[in-house]
C-alpha cells in the first residue's frame, strides 16, 4: 500500500475476533476494533487529524497548535503540527505518566502543567482548566490554533465518517448488538454509536469511565465526564465504571493470550465488556455480536503498570546489595570517629569516598576525597570490590547511616580496612573540622 | 442523607460527650464560645519532629501564628521546642510576650518600618520579602546602630525545564532569577545583615510545584555558598494541610452529587442551589470546585514526609536526601497543620423552623465557609426529649445579612435541633476561629477559653489567663 503522506494511513483499522476460549462467552462473538494500529498509535489520530486539518490549511507561519491533552491527542497533534512546520503546545493538569511526557518532549511538544489547588482558598478562583488555558493563551497574544477536543463536533464526526462505518462494513453490513468503549472526550463512542444506531436502533451502547478516586490514563472519571462538552448521557444505555485493576487484568489477557498489544483503556474496555456480557450471555437464545475499542498501545504505560503491579516486573535479587545485610552485619558496621578517621585514613594515605550527590560534594567536601554518589557506588558493587584491599577506605555520607551500610557490605565482600565516618559529614562540620570547595 | 462527618480525636470527643460541662461554659461565657486545646498543639509539633528524624534532618518547626490569635496556644508552644512565624508587628509583640526568644522567631510577609525595627532590635530572623525591604532593614539597622540581623531571602517564581510546571503568580518573595541582585545587596550591607538561608512559601496543595521550588532553592543556597556566604537553612513555609473528614467516601459522594445538583439532575444540596464554583452550561459542568479538599488522606507531617521523599525534578534524588547531602537544615512554618484537632467553636441554637436553624453565632466566628471547608457540626442536644432524624438543615447566623449563613451547604444532623441545644464546630482552630471575627452590629466576638489537663484532671481558663505552668505540675 503506497501513500503520499502518513495521514493517509489513518483509519481502516482491523476488526479482530477474540478467541472464545479466552472470553468464554457461549452466545456472543466478541470483536476488538484495533485503533492502536493507527499510524501515531491511537484512536485519537482520527479526531486529531479531522479537527486539525481545517486549522492547518489556514495557518499562518509561526502559529502554534494548542490543546488541553495529556496523551494521545497531544501526540497526534504534535506530529501533525510538525509535518506542517508548526510548534505544538499541550496544556494539562492530568499528565501523570512519565513516559508520555518524555515522548511528547521528544516529539518537540511544549508542555505546560497547570498548578494545583490553593491551600488557602480563593473562592473567586473557579476557572476550569479549559478556561485557564484560554486565559493563558489570551494573555500571551494571538497565534494559537486550538482544536478544542472536548467541545469540537469534528471530534465526533471523525468517527461518524471513519470508525463507525468501518465496523459495520467488517460485520457484513450489520451493526453489532453491543458496543463498548471507554470515554475520554466521548468523541469515539458518540460517533460510533450514532452510526451503529442508524443500522440497528437496538444496539446497546456501554460507556466506561474510571471510578471517582481512580486513575486510568486517557479516560475520565464518573464525575469528570460531566465536564466534557461532547458528553451526552443519552448516548449510552449504561455508563459503568472500571477500576485500574480491572483494566490491567484485561490488558494482561489481551497481551498474553490474544497477541493484542493494548494499553490500559483497551484492557478496561475488554474487562468492562466481559463483565457486562457475561451477565446476559446465559439468557440469550440466538447468536449476538459485540465490539469494543482498543484505543492505544502498551509501551507508553510501563511505569503505570509497574507502579500498580510491581510483581510483573520481578527480577532476581542482585548480588552485593545493601538490602541483603542482616541486622548483625549492620550492627557490626565498622565506624571511626573524626579524630580516629583523620589518623587512620587521611594521615595514612587512605581513600575517602564521599557518597553524596555531586552538587553537594562540589559545594563542600573533605579535602582529598573523591565523590562516587551512592547510586553509582551501588552499581559498582554489584560487580565486585571497586577498591584495592590494601588501601584504607573511609566512606562518608550526610549522617553516617548510608556509609555504615556500605561499610558493612564491603566488609562482607572482603575489604579488611573499610570504615564509615561516624555522624557523617554533618558531624565533621559541627566539630569544626575542615571542609573545602575546589 | 449526604453527611460530611468530621474527624474527631478522643480529646475533643470526650468534651462533646460532656454536655453539662459545655453547657455550663456557654452559660457563663455566652454564645459563641471558642475552645482551644494547647497541649494538642505540642503533640502536633512532636509529630512533625518525628518526620524530621525519619529523614535525619535538623531544623525548626515554626508555628505560623496567623492561623489563630490565641495566647494559650502560643504560650504552650513557647514552652516546648517549636519556633514561631510572625507576619505582623502585633504578632511579633505577642510572640515575644509569650516567651519566645529571638532565635526562635522568624518574621515573614511584607513588613512596615515599625515591624522591621522591632524585629531588628530584638534580633529575630527576618525573612526578606523583597530587595527593597532588605535595603530598608539594613538602613534601619545602621541608622539605629543595631547589631547585625539574621536574614533569609524569600524567593518565588521558580523556573522548571522540560515539562513547564505552572504555578499561580505570587505577590510575595523575590523572583528566583533576581537572586544575584539580592546577594550584591547583602555583600554591600554585610555589617547590617547576615544571611542564614533562603525560603519559599507556595499557596498550593500540589507536591510537584513544591518540588520545583525546593530544588531551585537548593541551587540558590549553593549560589550563596559560591559567593562565600554560609547559609544554614532552607525554609519551605507552610501549607501541609489538614484532613477534616472521617470518611473519604462521604466526600466523594457529596461532591459527585453537587455536580448532579448543579446540572439540575437532583434537588439542590445548597442554599439557592449555590454551586461552589461549578455551573452548568448547555448540560456540561463548567468551572471548578472552589472548596478546600476536606478529605485528604495525606496531610501534615505525612505530607512533609512525602515531599521529602519526592525526587527532585532535575537531579532525581529525593529532596530530603538532597538537603542532607548539602548539609542544610530544614525549617517549616505550618499553621493549619499544627492546629489540627486543637479547638472547636460552640454555639447555641436559638430557633428552628422547618429546615432552618438559627444560631447565636455568625459566619465570621466560624469562618469555615469563607475558607471553603465543608463539614457537619456536631449537635449536643438537651437531654430528655425524643427527636426525629437524621435530616438536613441550613444554619443561619446572627447578623441581619442575607449572606450570613454559617455554610451554604445543607448540613446533616443525626437529630432535629431544638432551641437550647448546642452545635459544636470541631477542628476549627486553624483559620476558622478568629481569623475573620468582627464586632459587626455589636455582636460579641466569641470568647476564647483554653481547655487543658493538669494533675490528672480537665481544667479550663480564659485564653489570656493561660500559662504553661499548672499548679502541682512542678513538683516531681
Ligand atoms: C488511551 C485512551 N483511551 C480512550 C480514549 C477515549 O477516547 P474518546 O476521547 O474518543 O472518548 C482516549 C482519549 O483521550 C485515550 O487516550
Ligand atoms: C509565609 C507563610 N508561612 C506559613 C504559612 C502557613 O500556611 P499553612 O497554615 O497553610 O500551613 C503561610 C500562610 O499563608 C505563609 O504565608
Amino acid at each position: 500500500m503506497r501513500h503520499d503522506d502518513i495521514t493517509e494511513a489513518i483509519g481502516n483499522t482491523p476488526l479482530v475476533r477474540i478467541d472464545p476460549a479466552v472470553h468464554g462467552l457461549a452466545n456472543i462473538d466478541l470483536y476488538a476494533k484495533l485503533e492502536l494500529l493507527n499510524p501515531f498509535g491511537s484512536v485519537k489520530d482520527r479526531a486529531a487529524w479531522h479537527m486539525a486539518r481545517p486549522l492547518l490549511e489556514r495557518a499562518a507561519p509561526g502559529d502554534t497548535v494548542v490543546e488541553l491533552s495529556s496523551g494521545n491527542t497531544a501526540k497526534a497533534l504534535a506530529l501533525l503540527a510538525g509535518m506542517h512546520g508548526l510548534p505544538f503546545k499541550s496544556v494539562t493538569n492530568r499528565m501523570k505518566v512519565p513516559e508520555i511526557k518524555e515522548l511528547l518532549l521528544l516529539l518537540g511538544a511544549e508542555i505546560d502543567e497547570l498548578p494545583g489547588g490553593s491551600e488557602c482558598l480563593d473562592p473567586a478562583d473557579t476557572d476550569d482548566p479549559l478556561t485557564r488555558m484560554h486565559r493563558q493563551l489570551a494573555a500571551e497574544g494571538g497565534g494559537y490554533l486550538h482544536t478544542d477536543q472536548y467541545f469540537n463536533q469534528r471530534n465526533v464526526d471523525a468517527h461518524v465518517h471513519g470508525t463507525g462505518p468501518e465496523i459495520v462494513k467488517d460485520l457484513g453490513g450489520r451493526a453489532p448488538d453491543y458496543f463498548v468503549a471507554c470515554v475520554g472526550t466521548a468523541g469515539s463512542s458518540t460517533g460510533v454509536a450514532r452510526v451503529l444506531r442508524q443500522h440497528n436502533p437496538d444496539v446497546e451502547v456501554i460507556g466506561l469511565v474510571a471510578a471517582k478516586s481512580d486513575f486510568i490514563p486517557g479516560i475520565r472519571t464518573i464525575d469528570e465526564v460531566h465536564e466534557v462538552g461532547l458528553f451526552d448521557p443519552g448516548v449510552y444505555d449504561a455508563l459503568e465504571t472500571v477500576t485500574a485493576d480491572q483494566a490491567i487484568d484485561g490488558l494482561l489477557t489481551l497481551v498474553r493470550r490474544c497477541g493484542i498489544l493494548t494499553g490500559p483503556t483497551g484492557g478496561g474496555a475488554f474487562a468492562g465488556a466481559l463483565r457486562h456480557l457475561r451477565a446476559v450471555d446465559a439468557s440469550l437464545t440466538g447468536r449476538r455480536s459485540a465490539v469494543f475499542i482498543v484505543c492505544d498501545r502498551l509501551e507508553s504505560y510501563l511505569s503505570y503498570v509497574r507502579d500498580r503491579r510491581p510483581e510483573l516486573f520481578g527480577r532476581p535479587p542482585r548480588r552485593n546489595s545493601v538490602r541483603t545485610l542482616t541486622e548483625a552485619e549492620l550492627g557490626a558496621a565498622p565506624v571511626l570517629g573524626i579524630a580516629a578517621a583523620q589518623r587512620h585514613v587521611l594521615d595514612a594515605g587512605g581513600l575517602v569516598v564521599d557518597l553524596r550527590n555531586p552538587y553537594a560534594y562540589q559545594a563542600l567536601h573533605i579535602a582529598g576525597s573523591i565523590n562516587i554518589a551512592d547510586e553509582v557506588f551501588a552499581e559498582l558493587l554489584h560487580a565486585g570490590l571497586p577498591v584495592s584491599r590494601g588501601r584504607p577506605l573511609l566512606l562518608v555520607c550526610p549522617v553516617g547511616e548510608k556509609s555504615a551500610r556500605y561499610a558493612a557490605l564491603l566488609r562482607r565482600m572482603g575489604h579488611p580496612d573499610v570504615h564509615s565516618l561516624a555522624g557523617g559529614i554533618i558531624a565533621w562540620r559541627d566539630a569544626g573540622a575542615e571542609l573545602v570547595r575546589d | 442523607m449526604l453527611g460530611l462527618t468530621p474527624r474527631i480525636d478522643p480529646t475533643i470527643q470526650s468534651l462533646l460527650d460532656d454536655r453539662d460541662y459545655l453547657a455550663e461554659l456557654l452559660d457563663a461565657l455566652g454564645s459563641p464560645l471558642a475552645l482551644v486545646l494547647p497541649q494538642r498543639a505540642t503533640e502536633n509539633v512532636a509529630a512533625f519532629r518525628a518526620t524530621f528524624r525519619r529523614h535525619h534532618l535538623s531544623g525548626r518547626v515554626h508555628f505560623a501564628h496567623k492561623a489563630n490569635r490565641s495566647s494559650a496556644l502560643l504560650r504552650e508552644l513557647a514552652a516546648g521546642e517549636a519556633g514561631v512565624d510572625v507576619a505582623s508587628l502585633g504578632e511579633l509583640q505577642h510572640a515575644l510576650s509569650a516567651g519566645f526568644t529571638a532565635d526562635r522567631i522568624v518574621a515573614t510577609g511584607p513588613k512596615n518600618r515599625e515591624f522591621l525595627w522591632l524585629a531588628a532590635r530584638t534580633g529575630v530572623t527576618v525573612s526578606a520579602d523583597s530587595a527593597d525591604e532588605l535595603a530598608e532593614l539594613a538602613g534601619i539597622v545602621s541608622a539605629h546602630r543595631l547589631p547585625r540581623v539574621p536574614v533569609t531571602l524569600r524567593l518565588s517564581g521558580f523556573a522548571s525545564s522540560g515539562v513547564r510546571q505552572l504555578t499561580r503568580r505570587s505577590r510575595f518573595g523575590t523572583p528566583a532569577g533576581e537572586l544575584a541582585g539580592l546577594l550584591d545587596l547583602l555583600a554591600g550591607r554585610a555589617d547590617q545583615v547576615h544571611l542564614t538561608g533562603v525560603a519559599y512559601h507556595l499557596d498550593t496543595t500540589a507536591l510537584p510545584e513544591k518540588a520545583v521550588a525546593m530544588e531551585n532553592c537548593l541551587a540558590a543556597l549553593d549560589e550563596c555558598r559560591a559567593r562565600g556566604l554560609r547559609p544554614r537553612s532552607l525554609d519551605i513555609g507552610g501549607g501541609f494541610g489538614v484532613n477534616y473528614l472521617a470518611d473519604g467516601a462521604e466526600w466523594e459522594r457529596w461532591t459527585t452529587e453537587l455536580g448532579q445538583a448543579v446540572l439540575g439532575r437532583r434537588p439542590p444540596l445548597t442554599w439557592d442551589g449555590h454551586g461552589y464554583g461549578l455551573r452548568a452550561e448547555g448540560g456540561t459542568l463548567r468551572g471548578s470546585l472552589a472548596l478546600y479538599p476536606a478529605y485528604r488522606p495525606v496531610t501534615g507531617p505525612a505530607y512533609l514526609d512525602q515531599l521529602l521523599g519526592t525526587p527532585a525534578p532535575q537531579l532525581g534524588r529525593p529532596l530530603g536526601e538532597l538537603l542532607l547531602d548539602h548539609m542544610y537544615d530544614l525549617d517549616v512554618e505550618p499553621g493549619r497543620a499544627l492546629l489540627d484537632q486543637c479547638g472547636l467553636v460552640l454555639a447555641r441554637v436559638l430557633a428552628v423552623s422547618g429546615d432552618r436553624v438559627r444560631l447565636d453565632v455568625n459566619a465570621r466566628d466560624v469562618s469555615l465557609e469563607e475558607h471553603g471547608v465543608l463539614m457537619d457540626p456536631v449537635i449536643v442536644p438537651r437531654p430528655g426529649d425524643r427527636r426525629t432524624g437524621p435530616a438536613g438543615f441550613y444554619l443561619l447566623g446572627n447578623l441581619c445579612l442575607e449572606t450570613d449563613l454559617i455554610t451554604r451547604r445543607k448540613v446533616c444532623l443525626p437529630v432535629e435541633p431544638r432551641p437550647g441545644d448546642l452545635l459544636a464546630f470541631v477542628n476549627t482552630a486553624g483559620y476558622h476561629m478568629d481569623f475573620n471575627a468582627t464586632h459587626a452590629m455589636h455582636q460579641p466576638v466569641a470568647r476564647k477559653v483554653a481547655v487543658y489537663r493538669s494533675g490528672g484532671a480537665r481544667r479550663w481558663c480564659l485564653d489570656e489567663q493561660y500559662w504553661p505552668v499548672h499548679s502541682g505540675q512542678d513538683t516531681p
